[in-house]
């Protein structure tokens, strides 16, 4: 699977009713030993209700400025979630389908 | 006393290497048409510049990134390539206007018709893009550009009515023959000329390539602050001599001799002999600015290897991709097209590229992954999307004014 | 295309925090620029590829998660803009395993000329620059 035939799908829940688009796709590098990285883990998706346009950067938290580009494009982001692996049932060119029961967690990154 | 000579160099090269063959023709011809009533455009123009080419410089001496990186990282592929082709297609028409700049100029000082000079404007052009280090080009055709000074001492010797001069420049006013439409297409022309988005992709690709750290930020700031401004007013005095000599004659540019003509008239023929070199000069150093431009933007784009740091050997795609932009450059030459209809539609051309260059720009500056500490000030945003805002106006309103003034004609 | 169905924000719930790099596909990785070791670039990154999961074929419960095995560069970047997918034998693989760190660029543990993502540069530097003279010498 490459990673832009996710990006852009739609995500439904298991009973087909729409919550969004597929924007970004989030991965965790464990601690790694040596020089190299250690593997990137898929940790989840990020939903995004309206749009899988990019957030171009402001889905990170403390980042405001300028104004208002960055509050512009939160705003259409907004009701942006995270749905880790656990909870996604089957993924699709076309749709991703959530498991029945998933939970949504916030998306902003720290950093 | 190295480090103020260093200062010194830096200013001087930035007033020579801010006037090419589009600020030369379009700052004439709003002259001879609307005297200085477009005087403000030039400054608000050269703020502007002045903003962004600091903000992109700052980027790349910060985080080693240059313009074009950001964009595309930013901005996505999309987006990306839609700046790229647009970008490019702009180097390519300037590189063309500034190699015809060369041979125009060269044609005026000898006689010999400009196309004849064009594979020898070619030829030298390649010749130093292959061989020459960075820092040399800059400051050669830099320091000579500075005989562009001829203009500012022509308004002098021609002693005009600085009293009626001032008062247009002040009193922005549309002269009775003149249109609205056609003053607002030239305002466009002049912001473009000012703000052409090869400029910042020269600027950040330059601090990349003379390694900027964030200790040379100061001297940098202190380059583009002076060395723009003074370029500015270049181009004001350009505009004031045909303002003086071609628009009460009734005299119409269409040619270099024209743009020259207010300065030979005052000054004679050492004034003239100045003056050509100062074209050369400034043409040459924007005609090597414009083809590195064309193949930083597309280097930084693909992610190749790219720089005159580099040997050609180890830059392979980005010295060919330059090779095949002079070709083409020439190509379109040889088709007889005239050079200085090429630089009229290009400066407005710019004005349509800028905001998708320099909106990722104001993005990245703010983004402290990439700036650390160095991140733009409360100020400096308010003043970035000030821009942003006349910039966006003016690119909407480019192609509209264009057609409906058929090109300010 | 139906409206979508909002999310209550009182549900959403705080993430639960990895350690280590947290990587957003499209913010860290997509369209960055690749360094080699020596600091040279080598590529775009224009696509990821991961080791699962197969489309459409429905995920058992506790599967492990997919990881990235490679970034991918070259023709993929067209079939991003314009639409499509180039065959998997045409894309270009910078295995994961390969990649040493990943800040505003991504950089490589290993030399440029042993990846395929530079076959051009290497066929220009082989093929036309040395027909020109100089090419080979730092400037003056």
């Amino acid at each position: 699977m490459i990673l832009t035939d996710v990006l852009g799908s739609d995500v439904v829940d298991n009973s087909g009713q729409r919550l969004g688009e597929v924007s970004d796709v989030r991965f965790a590098v464990d601690a790694s030993p040596g020089q190299l990285l250690s593997k990137a883990r898929m940790v989840g998706i990020v939903v995004s209700p309206r749009t899988a346009s990019s957030f171009l950067g402001y889905e990170r938290r403390g980042i405001t400025q300028p104004w208002p580009v960055a509050q512009l494009l939160r705003w259409r982001h907004r009701g942006s979630f995270l749905v880790l692996w656990e909870d996604i049932a089957v993924i699709g060119p076309r749709e991703v389908v959530l498991r029945p029961g998933f939970t949504a967690y916030e998306s902003t990154l720290a950093f | 006393m190295k480090r103020l000579l260093g200062v010194a160099l830096g200013i001087l090269t930035a007033i020579g290497g801010f006037v090419d063959i589009g600020d030369l023709v379009t700052n004439a011809v709003v002259g001879s048409r609307f005297g200085l009533s477009l005087a403000w455009v030039v400054v608000i123009g050269v703020l502007g510049i002045c903003l962004f080419a600091n903000m992109s410089g700052r980027v790349a001496a910060v985080s080693g990134r240059a313009t074009f990186e950001v964009i595309r990282e930013r901005m996505g592929p999309r987006a990306g390539l839609a700046n790229l082709g647009a970008s490019f297609l702009i180097n390519l028409m300037t590189v063309t206007a500034e190699i015809g700049g060369i041979a125009l100029a060269l044609q005026l000082a000898s006689g010999v018709s400009y196309m004849l000079w064009v594979p020898f404007a070619l030829l030298a052009v390649w010749l130093v893009i292959w061989r020459v280090k960075f820092s040399i080009m800059e400051n050669v055709t830099g320091l000579v550009g500075l005989s562009l000074v001829v203009f500012a001492v022509a308004l002098f010797l021609l002693k005009p009515d600085w009293g009626a001069l001032a008062g247009q420049a002040f009193t922005p006013s549309v002269s009775g023959e003149e249109s609205v439409g056609a003053y607002w297409y030239y305002a466009i022309a002049l912001f473009g000329a000012a703000m052409t988005p090869y400029e910042v992709f020269f600027f950040s690709s330059g601090a990349v390539e003379e390694g900027w750290k964030v200790k040379d930020l100061v001297q940098s700031r202190i380059n583009v602050l002076m060395g723009f401004p003074l370029g500015g007013f270049l181009s004001i005095a350009i505009a004031a001599c045909a303002a003086v000599v071609l628009l009460p004659a009734g005299i119409s540019v269409t040619t270099l001799s024209e743009v020259v003509l207010p300065v030979a008239q005052a000054g004679g023929q050492l004034a003239l002999a100045v003056l050509i070199l100062g074209i050369v000069a400034a043409t040459f150093g924007a005609a090597l600015e414009t083809t590195l431009s064309s193949g930083y933007t597309l280097a930084q784009f693909f992610g190749w290897p790219w720089g005159k740091f580099r040997r050609p050997a180890a830059a392979s795609r980005f010295h060919v991709a330059m090779m095949v932009v002079l070709l083409a450059g020439v190509a379109v030459l040889a088709t007889g097209v005239d050079p200085i209809l090429v630089t009229e539609y290009s400066v407005v051309f710019s004005a349509i590229a800028l905001p998708l260059t320099y909106l990722p720009i104001l993005i990245v500056a703010n983004d402290p992954q990439y700036m650390g500490k160095h991140v733009n000030g409360r100020a400096v945003n308010v003043a970035g999307l000030v821009y942003l805002v006349i910039i966006l106006v003016a690119s909407l309103a480019a192609i509209p004014l264009m057609i409906a003034t058929g090109a300010g004609a | 295309m139906s409206k979508a169905k909002r999310i209550h924000p009182l549900k959403i719930r705080p993430a639960p925090r990895p350690a280590g790099l947290v990587l957003d596909a499209q913010l860290h990785l997509l369209d960055r620029q690749m360094l080699d070791v020596d600091g040279v670039p080598v590529s775009t990154v224009d696509d990821v590829e991961l080791s699962g999961p197969e489309p459409d074929e429905r995920i058992p419960e506790g599967a492990e998660a997919p990881v990235i095995s490679a970034l991918l560069t070259g023709p993929v970047l067209g079939t991003r803009i314009f639409g499509g997918r180039p065959p998997s034998s045409r894309l270009i693989r910078i295995p994961w395993s390969v990649v040493a760190g990943v800040d505003t660029v991504v950089k490589l543990g290993v030399r440029s000329d042993s990846l395929d993502a530079s076959w051009v540069e290497r066929w220009l530097r082989h093929h036309v620059i040395p027909r020109i003279p100089g090419g080979r010498h730092d400037p003056h």
